[in-house]
């Protein structure tokens, strides 16, 4: 499934709706973790991470993984220097007010699985 | 851990200067430098926990200071409530004399709501040095909780704990862009001294600290 779709259908707000060639990628692989530490040793290339970590070094760390994309929840937003940064790496961000648990579960409900890089 | 017992703990260990660093408070730092009336020199500070988890401690010029921060940061923390009290125990606030002159009332264990740049700006704010706590710790440190180290925030320095760990990133530790301390990081009195800086200046204050950081005038971070 890719991601345009996955937004529309978790219902998530997406903070880089410039990136449109990078939201047609599909994702099958997920990660959940709010310590970057453990997203740089462990996200698997193209996966979707699921965070309420906003810190800039998201986007250092996400793209050093190869990430597909990233799902802030829980309400969280980055800072605007947050969202340039991901433009510039190209890395598709989005935004959901649910907990991070209701994010995974609905992403795995979509085939989305987990597994350490 | 009362004033006296932590002056008595420093002097066993033979140090010169400890900085006291309480979670998320600086309430406890007069009582502390009034109980050992210069030896060991104390220095006033906070450790905080930022929006993202991560320690900094702040280094300030004197008690006020500290206190000025410490304000802030708690009013950005949760209310202590006698739940918390029942699981994380009393957060006391002593006198130089070991009393308990008041309580804590906010939640000292918890993130505050200031995240890594507004905790160091803060700390700048009030003439304080901002150092990232234990970074060679898995827990609460910034490698651990950002990843790669945030230059943009605008550490001091940074500090290595007792425990030095050999953590996944210790290639990072090699190659930091700024002065490394060490501090023992004690949560218990048997602690305290574990791990110490050697520094070489005229006396110690934040002031000259802050020379001996920027190696000036022959002050300077001994290894």
């Amino acid at each position: 499934v890719n991601l345009r779709r996955l937004g529309e259908k978790l219902g998530l707000l997406v903070l880089t709706p410039e990136l449109d060639r990078e939201l047609e990628r599909d994702v099958v692989v997920g990660h959940v973790s709010d310590m970057l530490s453990d997203v740089l040793a462990h996200a698997p290339a193209g996966a979707v991470l699921v965070t309420i970590q906003v810190h800039l070094n998201v986007i250092a760390v996400g793209s050093h993984a190869g990430l597909a994309a990233v799902v802030f929840a829980a309400g969280r937003r980055p800072e605007e220097d947050v969202r340039r940064k991901a433009l510039e790496e190209r890395l598709v961000l989005f935004a959901s007010p649910e907990p991070a648990f209701e994010v995974v579960g609905r992403l795995y409900a979509f085939g989305v699985k987990g597994r350490h890089a | 851990m009362t004033p006296g017992a932590i002056v008595s703990a420093a002097r066993a260990r033979g140090l010169d200067w400890l900085a006291l660093c309480d979670h998320n408070s600086a309430r406890n730092a007069a009582a502390v430098a009034e109980a050992a009336a210069g030896n060991p020199a104390v220095t006033a500070g906070i450790e905080i926990t930022t929006a993202e988890e991560v320690h900094v401690l702040g280094l300030f010029p004197d008690p006020q200071a500290a206190s000025a921060a410490g304000a802030e940061v708690g009013r950005t923390l949760p209310p202590n409530t006698p739940e918390a009290v029942r699981r994380f125990g009393e957060q006391h606030v002593l006198a130089a004399d070991g009393r308990t002159a008041g309580r804590e009332e906010r939640m000292l264990c918890a993130a505050s709501m200031l995240d890594l740049s507004a905790a160091v700006a803060l700390i700048h704010r009030c003439g304080g040095l901002a150092v990232a706590a234990h970074v060679d710790r898995p827990s609460f440190s910034v490698f651990a909780q950002l990843g790669v180290y945030p230059a943009a925030a605008g550490f001091d320095a940074v500090e290595i704990s007792a425990a030095n760990a050999s953590p996944p990133w210790a290639a990072q530790l090699r190659a930091l862009p700024v002065p490394v301390l060490r501090g023992s990081d004690a949560h218990f009195l048997s602690a305290i001294g574990d791990a110490a800086t050697r520094l070489r200046l005229e006396q110690p204050t934040l002031a000259e600290l802050r020379l001996a950081l920027a190696g000036y005038e022959g002050r300077a971070v001994l290894r």
